[in-house]
């Protein structure tokens, strides 16, 4: 391991047999310290490793699922969603030019259609149909293959009214065979018999005939995709020109579809990885503590077998060596405890730990050796990093000296380059753009600022202590002038403090920051009393639509006075990348975007616009991922040829990660001759009964549970419920982190207390209580925590704007303000503070016990 | 191929291939109550009419067989007759059509009206190798459809690149197949051979057991052959059958044996045998034509068909007898099949496991006196045709 210095070399025949007693003597003299800082480790690998299990469980499940469903086509000729004449897909008339190419060998056909069925208790289930040509996607697909229920007729696999849901989709509808399937096409129900199933995982799913499905779906001549298996040799670039596709139709690489799918949750899962790996970086910590109060307790000791021969580089390679075992025991606890808590995980919670990327599968448990390897190196090397220092001082032992008491005492001033180096060089990786997509590069800055504001503590007590003035009294002065000769055992001291403060301020900025955001942002699109809505997803209202007079008739209804309608769908602008949402819906009259959407900045005029263009609105996602600037075009592919559209301003938009296009329903209708709607929102006169217009609504729909309903606040605290349990993880963390730099202040008061017991024997000699030696100490320990709050809260205030500003806009593509809730910031410096004086004051009450007095006979 | 997708094939296929009894009753009245054109004694065959495809009718085929040699021995003059002509390769290309009997009031070029499906097999004497290919699809019945489509004005059947067309008084087939591709065309020596009662032939002991069916012997073929990258012009003799029915085959029957062979001086044999289970015949049937004259049918009790030599097929585990003693009207024969190994996994179209390959007719001196196709079904299982 690299970690390891070259003095493992050194560990002599001699040394080595000895070194295995001495560690376990010193594990059986402090169990419990030892299995603090092992647990630290092992949680730290627990937590890391559970969540990337349980992320490579979900994508794989999910993936394995998206492929069945696909197949294993060599290439695959798609449609966006929405496309020309606000119909789905494209002109079948295209698959007798592609099926008869030579270079094709197999052209199977699919429509797909996002829809909903009707569940036993009335609900509606979200369902995605497929539509195929069974004859031809046996070879592409045979994981989709239907298989008919026994008592079927031979031929049920072509039969126009037989319906073959998998298994997710006849256990959400509690369907059997033979039973009736009701599948929404517009404001209407169609009625299928099960007539088998098929074995796809994965959400609720269901197959029927291609001829079936476009009839029902209201998509006469109209395919979603073509799967192709090409003549081996076909050159895909010939066959694409000689095809000559559509401008609506794109050609696919299955990888691109794979791609799609890692990507809808990759900088989610990214994240929340980072995130585990801070537990393990904290656990480093508490190592670095627990073993720097080894090492200064076993200083005799250390001495005496340097006296007896040890080298310098054995005493650091035996601490190391000591870290390594603990850290790598640590691991294997982690590894065992992290599998059972995303096996856990698996069963009890959603797959994707609720962040609702990965709906409807319950995937297996997927442990390969490559991962176990990587985060149990993991553990082991953040026990061998945090022990770095004191294997150091371990080595740097006088061992004549330190027999003498006299150990650790080093008083120059650290340099202070270091730390300014790696704050100079955080800032600078928190500035760098992404990598693959990620921001990695500001991960980095914000370790390399809390390694380097851990690095300044000593000269930030220096500094501190310099603008004290020197009390008056004896007491205050012994600890000032203690405070300030041992500044650079501070460092060993506070670095948890300031570790764990800094993180804890940076996630309550960011929280805070994101919740103010999200709160506004609510305020400013949730403008309405009543929203009403066909369909939960763009996908779905390509089906789930309601007739485009319904919004005339809603406003009809007493107690309506404004009703505003908007179109949704999901429109796919790069191959692999997720949908965009397309928003069709009125501007106002005149047309107001600034009023009607959360705008980023002012919005260019309309007069901007060339003849022929349209004006679009669109989310920040849509500027980081397709660069479409404030005055940009963007081709939509509405209608062939795609219709040119100008950005006019940019809005913030938390609720689609992938992108968001605003788009006058004028300017919509006028491309597509779509006139369907999906979503009401409904502004009620004064007094009027909400349930009354609910209930009126629905009456207008032949089937009520067509149309879901929300009130303005309900939704506003949903969204925020939903928020903060999905923050909660955070809280958490900053618990966890808070306790472990605790520990590690009383760890490293204990290892001064000790290590000093002759110098407060001393003290007592010379009159000092206990008491006023405790009080001497807990001052000491005041000056170190206090400068290691100024230095937590500081460089937690710099985390915070880096994750503000560069992590989530490079993770997500949204920005928001720095909020800073000064209260609570105040009050977690103050408990922390408090709560350090109070655990250096205990500690040194419990280390400078009697023994301390009886110490300085020690000296020989 | 997995076993999983193989069961599912097999499920479907036997189903495409079904007829009558395992159809849903309501598609069969469907059937009957648009069939303008039903299978009857005394319907005369009128041609190229009756060359083409009989859509209301369930189940039809163009079943195309034959050997080839080398285009110069096989030109020489008088090479039909040559008793020791020396064939390098069989050949077989089939299309099937089945009504399905659903989606009748369906729209778009997916409605699955119709299934078509084809067959094509090669038998490479040299190599002792047996190589076949298949294609099915679905057809809305539209005439101008270019996935698969079936005339009803003259012979013209294909499905993608695959096509079986008639033009003027010859037969022209065009397989591109995975390991094979075929080029060739069949022109007619001799007129057209109606089977049965003038075109109307038994298939079991009812009435409705029957089908309308005429050969073509004596075809001449040539054209090219690829095969391992390399093409061959080839020319030799084949034989066409075409024949559609509603029912076939009898409840009790679960397949049946069949020889069509071109004899050197120019006559034509067929012969067929439906079996039980047991193997003993069902139903008989078949024709003699000497060179010029007229087609004499046999009765179901004037053959005789006594298996010899068995062939177990490593494959489907089916013993197939790939010798035969045939005793007829017109004499008794010898039947061998020049290749054990030319048993067809069809179960990715019609979804049954036959054998059907290129054999010789040996008289009761044992001389061979013609080639020709002999065709074994129902060996793996009951042939689900009914």
């Amino acid at each position: 391991m690299s970690l390891l210095p070259a003095s493992w070399a050194h560990i002599g025949p001699v040394i080595a047999p000895l070194m295995w007693p001495l560690m376990r003597r010193e594990w059986q003299h402090h169990p419990w310290r030892h299995a603090v800082a092992l647990l630290a480790v092992a949680l730290g690998v627990a937590l890391a490793y559970s969540v990337h299990l349980i992320n490579t469980s979900a994508l794989a499940e999910f993936s394995s699922a998206v492929r069945t469903a696909n197949g294993e086509p060599d290439l695959t000729l798609r449609a966006p969603q929405a496309a020309l004449g606000g119909q789905a897909g494209f002109d079948d008339a295209l698959f007798d030019r592609v099926a008869a190419d030579p270079g094709v060998e197999i052209a199977s056909p699919v429509l797909e259609v996002d829809t909903y069925a009707q569940a036993a208790d009335g609900k509606r289930v979200a369902m995605r149909v497929l539509g195929i040509d069974t004859l031809r996607a046996a070879p592409l697909a045979p994981g989709l293959l239907p298989k008919p229920a026994s008592g079927e007729g031979n031929l049920v696999v072509l039969d126009p009214d037989a319906a073959f849901p998998n298994p997710a989709a006849r256990d959400r509808l509690g369907l059997a065979d033979g039973q009736a399937m009701l599948l929404q096409a517009g404001p209407a129900w169609q009625r299928l018999r099960v007539a088998g199933t098929t074995p796809v995982g994965g959400a609720p799913l269901v197959v029927m005939d291609i001829a079936a499905a476009q009839q029902r779906f209201g998509l006469q001549g109209r395919l979603s995709r073509i799967d192709l298996r090409l003549v081996p040799g076909t050159q895909r670039a010939v066959l694409l020109a000689r095809l000559n596709l559509p401008a609506a139709v794109q050609p696919v690489a299955p990888d691109d579809a794979e791609q799609r799918v890692s990507n809808l949750s990759r900088a989610y899962r990214v994240n929340l990885t980072v995130l585990a790996l801070v537990a393990l970086f904290v656990g480093a910590f508490l190592v670095f503590s627990v073993v720097s109060l080894s090492v200064a307790q076993r200083t005799p000791g250390f001495a005496l077998l340097g006296v007896l021969g040890m080298t310098a580089l054995e005493r650091r390679a035996m601490v190391l060596a000591e870290c390594a075992v603990l850290g790598a025991a640590g691991s294997l606890l982690g590894l065992a405890l992290g599998a059972g808590m995303a096996l856990g995980a698996l069963r009890f919670l959603a797959g994707d730990l609720g962040g609702g990327y990965f709906p409807g599968i319950t995937p297996a448990l997927h442990i390969g050796p490559g991962s176990a390897l990587l985060f149990a190196a993991l553990g082991t090397a953040s026990a061998v990093v945090g022990g770095w220092w004191p294997a150091r001082q371990a080595e740097h032992i006088a061992p004549a000296q330190a027999l003498k008491g006299m150990g650790l005492v080093d008083t120059t001033a650290p340099p202070a380059w270091p730390g300014l180096a790696l704050l100079v060089g955080g800032t600078l990786a928190a500035c760098a753009p992404p990598l693959f997509g990620l921001p990695l590069a500001a991960y980095l800055g914000v370790a390399a600022l809390l390694l380097g504001g851990v690095a300044l503590v000593p000269c930030v007590v220096h500094a501190v202590l310099l603008w004290v003035p020197p009390p008056r009294g004896a007491l205050a002065l012994l600890a000032v002038q203690r405070a300030r000769f041992q500044r650079r055992t501070a460092t060993a001291a506070v670095a948890g403090v300031v570790a764990s403060l800094a993180l804890s301020v940076a996630l309550t900025v960011m929280v805070a920051s994101f919740r103010t955001g999200v709160s506004q942002w609510l305020d400013s699109v949730l403008p309405a009393d009543l929203y009403a809505r066909s369909a939960g997803s763009s996908a779905a209202g390509e089906q789930a639509w309601l007739p485009a007079d319904f919004s005339a008739r809603a406003a009809a209804i007493p107690g309506v006075e404004r009703v505003l309608a908007s179109r949704t769908r999901a429109l796919m602008l790069a191959s692999d990348r997720p949908s965009v949402a397309l928003i069709a819906r009125p501007f106002g009259e005149p047309a107001d975007p600034a009023q009607a959407l959360p705008m980023v900045e002012p919005p260019l005029a309309p007069s901007v616009l060339k003849p022929g263009e349209a004006g679009v609105y669109v989310s920040e996602a849509m500027v980081a991922l397709y660069g479409a600037k404030t005055g940009s075009t963007l081709l939509l592919p509405l209608a062939d040829p795609p219709a040119t559209a100008r950005v006019l301003g940019v809005w913030r938009d938390y609720a689609r990660q992938f992108g968001a296009i605003a788009i006058a329903s004028s300017d919509y209708q006028r491309m597509t001759g779509d006139t369907r709607i999906n979503d009401l929102a409904l502004w009620l006169a004064p007094g009027a009964d909400a349930g009354a217009v609910q209930q009126a609504l629905r009456s207008l729909l032949p089937d009520p549970s067509m149309l879901d309903f929300a009130a303005s606040a309900d939704l506003r605290v949903l969204s925020l419920r939903i928020f903060d349990r999905s923050f909660a993880v955070t809280y958490y963390l900053q618990a966890v982190a808070i306790a472990i730099g605790l520990v590690g202040i009383a760890a490293s008061l204990s290892a001064q207390v000790l290590a000093r017991r002759k110098e407060f024997g001393l003290l007592a000699h010379l009159g000092l209580t206990r008491g006023q030696v405790v009080a001497v100490v807990a001052g000491e320990g005041a000056a170190w925590v206090a400068a290691g709050t100024l230095v937590g809260l500081v460089l937690g205030l710099a985390v915070s704007m880096v994750l503000v500003f560069v992590v989530n806009p490079q993770s997500f593509h949204w920005t928001m303000q720095l909020v800073l809730p000064w209260g609570r910031l105040a009050l977690l410096c103050v408990a922390v503070l408090l709560a350090g004086i109070a655990t250096a004051a205990f500690s040194a009450r419990s280390a400078a016990g009697r023994s301390a007095v009886l110490s300085v006979k020690e000296d020989w | 191929m997995n076993p999983q997708r193989r069961r599912w094939l097999h499920t479907l296929a036997a189903a495409a291939a079904t007829t009558g009894t395992t159809t849903p009753a309501s598609a069969r009245a469907g059937t009957e109550a648009t069939t303008p054109d039903p299978v009857r004694r005394g319907r005369p065959i009128v041609f190229p009419r009756d060359h083409g495809a009989h859509l209301g009718v369930r189940t039809e085929w163009w079943y195309a067989t034959g050997w080839l040699a080398g285009a110069a021995a096989a030109a020489r003059p008088g090479a039909g007759s040559d008793t020791h002509a020396t064939p390098l390769l069989g050949f077989q290309v089939t299309f099937f059509r089945s009504r399905t009997g659903l989606a009748q009031d369906l729209p778009g070029r997916f409605a699955p009206r119709q299934l078509l499906f084809a067959h094509a097999a090669v038998t490479d004497l040299g190599n002792k190798r047996h190589l076949h290919d298949q294609r099915i699809v679905r057809w809305n019945e539209d005439p101008a459809a270019s996935t698969g489509r079936a005339a009803l004005a003259d012979g013209d059947v294909h499905i993608g690149a695959w096509a079986m067309r008639r033009t003027a008084s010859a037969w022209a087939t065009q397989v591109l197949a995975r390991d094979f591709s075929l080029d060739l065309t069949l022109a007619a020596s001799q007129a057209p051979l109606l089977q049965g009662d003038a075109g109307y032939s038994r298939k079991g002991p009812q009435d409705r057991q029957a089908s309308h069916y005429y050969s073509e012997p004596q075809l001449q073929a040539g054209g090219s052959m690829t095969l391992q990258r390399r093409t061959a012009t080839l020319a030799g003799r084949a034989w066409m059958d075409h024949e559609w029915s509603d029912e076939i085959l009898h409840p009790e029957a679960v397949g049946w044996d069949w020889v069509g062979m071109n004899l050197f001086d120019g006559s034509a044999l067929t012969a067929f045998v439906l079996r039980r289970k047991d193997g003993s015949p069902l139903w008989a049937g078949g024709s003699w034509r000497a060179a010029g004259s007229a087609a004499s049918s046999f009765g179901p009790q004037q053959l005789q068909w006594t298996p010899g030599r068995r062939w177990r097929s490593p494959a489907s585990g089916a013993s197939y007898p790939v010798e035969w003693q045939l005793a007829t009207p017109a004499g008794n024969f010898s039947v061998r099949a020049l290749l054990d190994a030319q048993e067809l996994d069809s179960r990715g179209s019609t979804g049954s496991i036959y054998w059907e390959g290129l054999s010789e007719l040996l008289d009761a001196g044992g001389r061979r006196v013609g080639l020709g196709y002999l065709e074994m079904t129902g060996y793996a299982g009951r042939l689900k045709m009914a």
